[in-house]
């Protein structure tokens, strides 16, 4: 579960002040996926990262719930950029968030391997990140994420930078994980499909500073066609929303 | 060209090298005292290995340069690191390098006999003290370098007390710039170990100066061959082991 009340976050950055979120406030309930959809720069990485506690926020407080095993890292992170390390091989990436656990190391591997097959990366450990294409790269992200077994999975605009056929590959594997571990999620992305494809839920930011502009229940059942007729006016309704054309 | 016909040609322009330098003082052109013939060489070589001044020589260079070495890598790579992470020290010491710095390391000899004497302690302070900056200015380069996106990584995953970031990222982030720093470095201090010995520290340098005072020219060819001959070696293991270390990268 994601309670925030009245978030508010201005950046300061040589005396100029930049006030980026104002008085939102959002509830995620446990298990639930949700899309935020919005233009560039209107502050959906800023609201991850408030998430995340990477950010405190001016105003306005941030709840989380989480199971006590998980107190510790209950949140885990997708970034846009896969964000490897790249001194270290596939399945140490994947083990990074699990090194504050006594776990040993061969049982951190274990899990990290575990994690590589859950996103169809079986046989890949030994590799260093240059050695993978975009979409591994962005699937070690993935499963970096998902080793740490968080109760909460913010992922921002983790697709975008991929050609067509291995996002929607991955937007499979995740709409699959989703279903098979119960995680709430909150996908950033920018993309209307996408977000109507995967989610429960799809909100929408706009303006400066920025607000909930709206929030859509997705109710058309899984497994989903892609570009069903029955998202389709709700596809409209929002490209208007957010004022795309086309 | 192919790789063959290079390598021919390179044998043969050593070979004419070699044959020039044999003829200047075989043809009495200058007295082989001047300009010893490479045929001599093997000779004085093994001359100086049989009397065991060869080896001790090389073990006692070796030495102070590895000392040296260490002493500035650590003290430099360490302090370039603290100086990076926290701003504030940059500034503190910013005018205090800038007065330091441009001292050439040679410059550094009256001192370091003046406090050390002539011993091999003068000869790793002079060579530490060149090392130093080389590997301060490269670790605070590399460390200032630091993909912020890397330590924001650090953060979402939970280290986010400061010797967590710099042992999980920042450390091996900067590993290569450190270490581009620390191989500019073995060549600085190698200069440094033969100026040093030039001055009385016994080792490779100062054997030289003696054989130099004898006219003894062929033992003077052999010593600096031997420098660069180590000087080859040194560098060849330090980059197979930096490209062990950097096998990660592209
Ligand atoms: N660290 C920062 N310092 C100052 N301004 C920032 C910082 N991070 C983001 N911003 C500004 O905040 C706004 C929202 O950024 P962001 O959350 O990255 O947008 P989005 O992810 O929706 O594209 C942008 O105008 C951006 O320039
Ligand atoms: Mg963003």
């Amino acid at each position: 579960m994601i309670d925030l009340k009245n978030i508010g976050l201005t950046f300061a950055r040589n005396g100029e002040q930049s006030e980026v979120l104002r008085g939102l406030d959002l509830f995620i309930p446990a298990g639930r996926f949700v899309a935020v959809l919005g233009p560039s720069g209107v502050g959906k990485s800023t609201l991850l990262r408030v998430i995340a506690g990477l950010l405190k926020p001016n105003t306005g407080s941030v709840a989380l719930s989480t199971s006590p095993e998980n107190a510790h890292l209950p949140v885990a992170m997708v970034f846009q950029d896969a964000r490897l390390l790249p001194w270290r091989k596939v399945w140490a990436n994947v083990a990074f968030g699990l090194e504050h656990s006594k776990l040993t190391t061969a049982e951190r591997r274990a899990k990290a391997e575990t994690a590589l097959a859950l996103v169809g990366l079986t046989g890949f450990s030994e590799r260093f990140p240059h050695e993978l294409s975009g979409g591994q790269r962005q699937r070690v992200a993935l499963a970096r994420a998902l080793a740490v077994e968080p109760d909460i999975l913010l992922m921002d605009e983790p697709f975008a930078a991929l050609d067509a056929i291995t996002r929607e590959g991955l937007q499979d594997e995740l709409a699959r994980i989703h279903a098979a571990t119960g995680k709430t999620i909150v996908f950033v992305t920018h993309s209307i499909d996408e977000a109507v494809h995967l989610a429960d839920e799809v909100v929408v930011l706009a303006g400066k500073p920025a607000r909930l502009a709206a929030a859509h229940v997705i109710d058309t059942p899984r497994p989903r066609r892609r570009n069903g007729d029955e998202t389709a006016e709700l596809v409209a309704q929002m490209r208007a929303q957010l004022g795309q054309t086309g | 060209m192919t790789r063959t016909k290079t390598i021919a040609l390179s044998a043969l322009g050593l070979a004419g090298f070699l044959i020039i330098w044999e003829l200047v003082p075989g043809l009495g052109l200058v007295p082989a005292t001047i300009l010893p013939p490479p045929s001599a060489l093997p000779g004085a070589f093994w001359g100086e290995v049989k009397n065991g001044v060869w080896l001790s020589s090389l073990t006692r260079s070796l030495s102070h340069y590895l000392a040296g070495l260490i002493i500035g890598c650590v003290l430099g790579v360490s302090l370039g690191i603290v100086t990076g992470l926290w701003v504030p020290l940059e500034a503190t010491l910013a005018w205090v390098v800038r007065i330091l710095r441009p001292i050439p390391g040679l410059a550094w000899v009256p001192f370091a006999i003046l406090w050390f004497g002539i011993a091999p302690s003068a000869a790793i302070f002079i060579i530490s003290t060149g090392v130093f900056w080389i590997s301060y200015f490269a670790a605070l380069g590399a460390v200032r370098s630091v993909d912020r996106d890397l330590i924001e990584l650090a953060d979402a995953f939970g280290f986010r007390r400061a010797d967590q970031k710099l042992f999980k990222v920042i450390l091996p982030a900067a590993t290569p710039g450190i270490l581009v720093g620390v191989r500019t470095a073995l060549g600085q201090a190698w200069m440094a170990v033969v100026a040093a010995e030039i001055f009385g520290v016994p080792g490779l340098g100062q054997r030289m100066m003696q054989a130099s005072n004898l006219l003894a020219s062929d033992i003077v060819v052999v010593y600096m061959a031997t420098m660069a001959a180590a000087y080859g070696a040194i560098d060849s293991i330090f980059v197979a082991v930096q490209s062990r270390l950097l096998r990660w990268k592209q």
